[in-house]
C-alpha cells in the first residue's frame, strides 16, 4: 500500500530548504560575486564542497559534530533544546548544506554577469547598496534566482545518503520519498516503490521542464 | 610649404584689414592679412614671425619682376629640380634660404630652366600667412 | 569654484603610470578632458565620482569637501551630488524610461521634473518602453535625463556620444549643451572629438600619461600655433596619396571630405588618422549661392 506520508514530507523538506538557501545565498552569492577578499576562494570551495564529496561524508561529519554526546551537539540540546539528529530540523540543516552549491552557483553568476555599472548608476544616483541590490540587481538577474529555486528544490528533492546517515527511517519525521522508495525494494514491494519513483520523476520532470521553458523565452515566443 | 622666420617691420591696419611687412634677412615681405592688432596679440613691431606660403603660389620669372603688380620679389639661384608629367618641383637658394616653388612642366620647359640659373620668385600678398 | 586634486597609480597598457593632476573649474564652467584612451581621463571622473578611490586626493565642490585623504574625508558616490553619464548607457534593464527617472527621484522630490525632464530630451511617446527597446540615441537621451533628476552640483559624461552616428551625435550634443544653460550645471566632458570640444566647452584639459599637459580655451589650445589664415578647419587624414611630384592629402572635416595638395616634407610626418588643421587664406576661397 502507498503511504502518501513520505512524498508529503519530501514537498516540504524541500520548500522549507529551498526557502531558507534562498534567504542565505542572495548575501552569500552577492559577496562572492563582488568581494575582493582573499577569504572568497576558501569560500567557494567550501560552497561547492557537496557537488564533489559522496553525500555520506556530509552526513557522516554532520552525524559526529551534532550527536547529543558531541559538545556542539549537546550544547544546541541542553541550552536550544535542538535535536537535530534523527529529527526533521536534522534534515533541513543537512539539506542546506547540501543543496547550497545549487542555489548558489547560479546566482553568484547572474550577478557576475550583470555589467557593474548599472549598479554604479544606481549609486551616482544616490542610492544605497542594499535599495540597490533589491530594486536593481535582483530583479535583472530572475532567470537565474528561478534557476537556483528550480535546482536547489529538485535536488532536495532527490537526496537520499545525508539524509539516510542524519535522519534514518523514521515515519512522518525523517522518512522521505527517496527513503521510502529504498525501504520498499528492500521489502521486495517493487509496485509500491514504483508509484513513488513514478511521482518523484513525474514531479521533477514538470518542475525542471517550466523552468526551461520560461528561461528559455519559449512561452514569450509563443504567447505573443 | 615654404616657412620663413623674420621680424616684423610696420603694420599698416584699416578696418579689419592689415598689410604687414616683415623683415626676412634684410630682404622685406609683404602680407594682406584679415586680423589687426586688436585682434591678435603676435601682430606688434619687431615681433617675431613666420613668413607661411605654398609652393603651388610661388612664381617664377627669368626677368626682375618689376613691371608685375606683385610686391614680394626674392632673387636666387636654382638649386634643385624635380621633373614630374604635369607638374615640377624647383628649389631656388636666395638670401632667405631655400624656397621651392611647383610649376607645370609645360611652363618649365618653354622657359627652358636650368640648374645654377638666376631667376627672381614671387609670391602676391594675399598668398601670404603669417605663424607664431 | 570646483578645486580636483587626484594622484592615482593606475595600471595602464604599457606598465603602470601615475596619474596626477591638480585643476579648477569654474562654477557653471562647460569643460572637457581631451586626450587618447588610456590617458586616465575615466579615472578621474570615476574619482570624481567617488566610484574609484585616490591614493592622494582633494575634491572641494562649491565649499564642500568630497575628497582629502590627508584629514580621512571620503564622501559616499551617493552624498555626492553628481550627474553621471556612463558610456554604455548604464540604463536599468528592468525599468521603463520613466520608471529609471523616477527611480533616481530624492525621498520627498517633487515627481514634476521627472515629467519636465522627458518633455525636454522628447521621450514623451517612449516613456513606457523598456531599454532594449530604445535605439542608442533615445538610450542616451534617457541616460541624459536620469542623471538630472537630482538637480546634481555637477554633470560628467564619459564619452558619451562615441557610439552614435554623425547626425545623432549632433542632435545630441544640442540636447547636452541646452541641458547644461537650463539648469546651470558645471558640466565635465570626456570627449576626444576636436569639432565637438570646440562646439561645447570653454575649457579644455588635455591629457597625456595622467598629467594635464595643456588647458585653455580650445580653439587656442588645438591651433596653437596662431596661423593667419581666417579659412581654417579643423581635421582628420583619412588618406595620403603621391600623384607626381606633389601628394593629395583628403581630409575629414566634419562630415565632409577636402582634398589638399601638399608638398613632400608636409608629409613626412603625417599618417592616416592623425589631426590637423586646414588653413588657406580668406583671399582664395569663392563663395557661391546655392539655389
Amino acid at each position: 500500500m502507498m503511504d502518501w506520508q513520505p512524498l508529503l514530507l519530501t514537498f516540504k523538506l524541500a520548500l522549507i530548504t529551498t526557502f531558507l538557501l534562498l534567504i542565505i545565498s542572495i548575501p552569500l552569492s552577492y559577496w562572492l560575486a563582488y568581494t575582493k577578499s582573499r577569504l572568497k576562494p576558501i569560500l567557494e570551495t567550501l560552497v561547492s564542497m557537496p557537488l564533489v564529496l559522496p553525500p555520506t561524508v556530509l552526513g557522516f561529519y554532520l552525524l559526529v559534530t551534532l550527536s547529543p554526546s558531541s559538545s556542539l551537539g549537546g550544547w544546541l540540546n541542553d541550552h536550544l533544546g535542538l535535536q537535530f539528529i534523527f529529527s526533521f530540523q536534522g534534515l533541513v540543516l543537512a539539506s542546506v548544506i547540501y543543496s547550497l552549491p545549487f542555489m548558489v552557483h547560479p546566482i553568484q553568476a547572474g550577478f557576475s554577469n550583470l555589467n557593474i555599472t548599472i549598479m554604479e548608476a544606481s549609486y551616482v544616483l544616490g542610492k544605497s547598496k542594499i535599495v540597490t541590490l533589491f530594486k536593481i540587481l535582483i530583479p535583472n538577474i530572475k532567470p537565474s534566482l528561478l534557476t537556483g529555486i528550480v535546482l536547489a528544490f529538485a535536488h532536495t528533492i532527490g537526496e537520499f545518503g545525508v539524509v539516510l546517515m542524519i535522519g534514518g527511517n523514521i515515519p512522518g519525521e525523517t522518512k522521505v520519498a527517496s527513503i521510502a522508495i529504498y525501504d520498499e525494494v528492500e521489502a521486495l514491494n517493487y509496485d509500491t516503490a514504483n508509484m513513488y519513483s513514478l511521482i518523484l520523476f513525474a514531479i521533477t520532470f514538470s518542475i525542471l521542464l517550466v523552468v526551461y521553458i520560461v528561461n528559455g523565452g519559449y512561452l514569450k515566443r509563443f504567447w505573443k | 610649404m615654404n616657412t620663413l622666420e623674420g621680424k616684423i617691420a610696420s603694420i599698416k591696419t584699416n578696418g579689419s584689414l592689415s598689410l604687414v611687412t616683415i623683415n626676412v634677412n634684410d630682404i622685406l615681405f609683404q602680407a594682406m592679412i584679415i586680423e589687426t592688432p586688436d585682434t591678435v596679440s603676435y601682430l606688434k613691431k619687431t615681433n617675431p614671425v613666420k613668413v607661411v606660403f605654398k609652393e603651388t603660389e610661388v612664381i617664377i620669372s627669368k626677368g626682375d619682376g618689376c613691371e608685375l603688380s606683385i610686391p614680394n620679389k626674392v632673387t636666387g639661384n636654382i638649386s634643385t629640380i624635380e621633373k614630374g608629367v604635369l607638374l615640377s618641383k624647383i628649389i631656388i637658394s636666395t638670401a632667405v634660404g631655400d624656397i621651392s616653388a611647383i610649376i607645370t612642366s609645360d611652363a618649365m620647359n618653354e622657359m627652358i630652366l636650368q640648374i645654377e640659373e638666376e631667376v627672381t620668385i614671387l609670391i602676391k600678398t594675399t598668398e601670404i600667412m603669417l605663424s607664431q | 569654484m570646483i578645486h580636483i586634486a587626484l594622484q592615482k597609480q593606475l595600471i595602464a597598457t604599457n606598465g603602470v603610470m601615475l596619474l596626477d593632476i591638480d585643476i579648477e573649474i569654474k562654477e557653471g564652467d562647460f569643460v572637457t578632458l581631451y586626450g587618447d584612451s588610456g590617458a586616465g581621463k575615466t579615472s578621474i571622473l570615476r574619482m570624481i565620482a567617488g566610484l574609484m578611490t585616490a591614493d592622494k586626493g582633494y575634491v572641494k565642490v562649491n565649499d564642500r569637501i568630497w575628497l582629502d585623504t590627508k584629514n580621512k574625508i571620503y564622501v559616499k558616490p551617493q552624498q555626492r551630488r553628481i550627474g553621471y553619464v556612463f558610456q554604455e548607457y548604464a540604463l536599468f534593464p528592468n525599468m521603463t524610461v520613466k520608471e529609471n527617472l523616477l527611480f533616481a527621484l530624492e525621498k520627498g522630490q517633487d515627481k514634476q521634473i521627472v515629467n519636465e525632464l522627458i518633455e525636454l530630451v522628447e521621450l514623451g511617446e517612449l516613456k513606457n518602453r523598456k531599454p532594449d527597446k530604445l535605439s542608442g540615441g533615445q538610450k542616451q537621451r534617457v541616460a541624459l535625463a536620469r542623471a538630472l533628476v537630482r538637480k546634481p552640483e555637477i554633470l560628467m559624461l564619459d564619452e558619451p556620444l562615441s557610439a552614435l552616428d554623425h547626425s545623432m551625435r549632433s542632435r545630441l550634443q544640442d540636447y547636452i549643451l541646452k541641458m547644461h544653460k537650463q539648469f546651470n550645471l558645471t558640466t565635465i566632458l570626456i570627449s576626444h572629438e576636436i569639432g565637438e570640444v570646440i562646439k561645447m566647452c570653454d575649457n579644455i584639459f588635455v591629457i597625456e600619461n595622467g598629467r594635464i599637459i595643456k588647458q585653455g580655451n580650445p580653439i587656442d589650445v588645438f591651433t596653437s600655433k596662431q596661423v593667419s589664415g581666417k579659412f581654417q578647419f579643423s581635421g582628420e587624414i583619412v588618406e595620403v596619396k603621391r600623384e607626381g611630384i606633389i601628394y593629395v592629402v583628403t581630409v575629414l572635416i566634419g562630415a565632409n571630405f577636402v582634398k589638399i595638395v601638399a608638398d613632400k616634407s608636409d608629409v613626412k610626418t603625417m599618417t592616416v588618422g592623425d589631426k590637423i588643421i586646414v588653413a588657406s587664406k580668406a583671399f582664395n576661397p569663392l563663395l557661391q549661392k546655392i539655389n
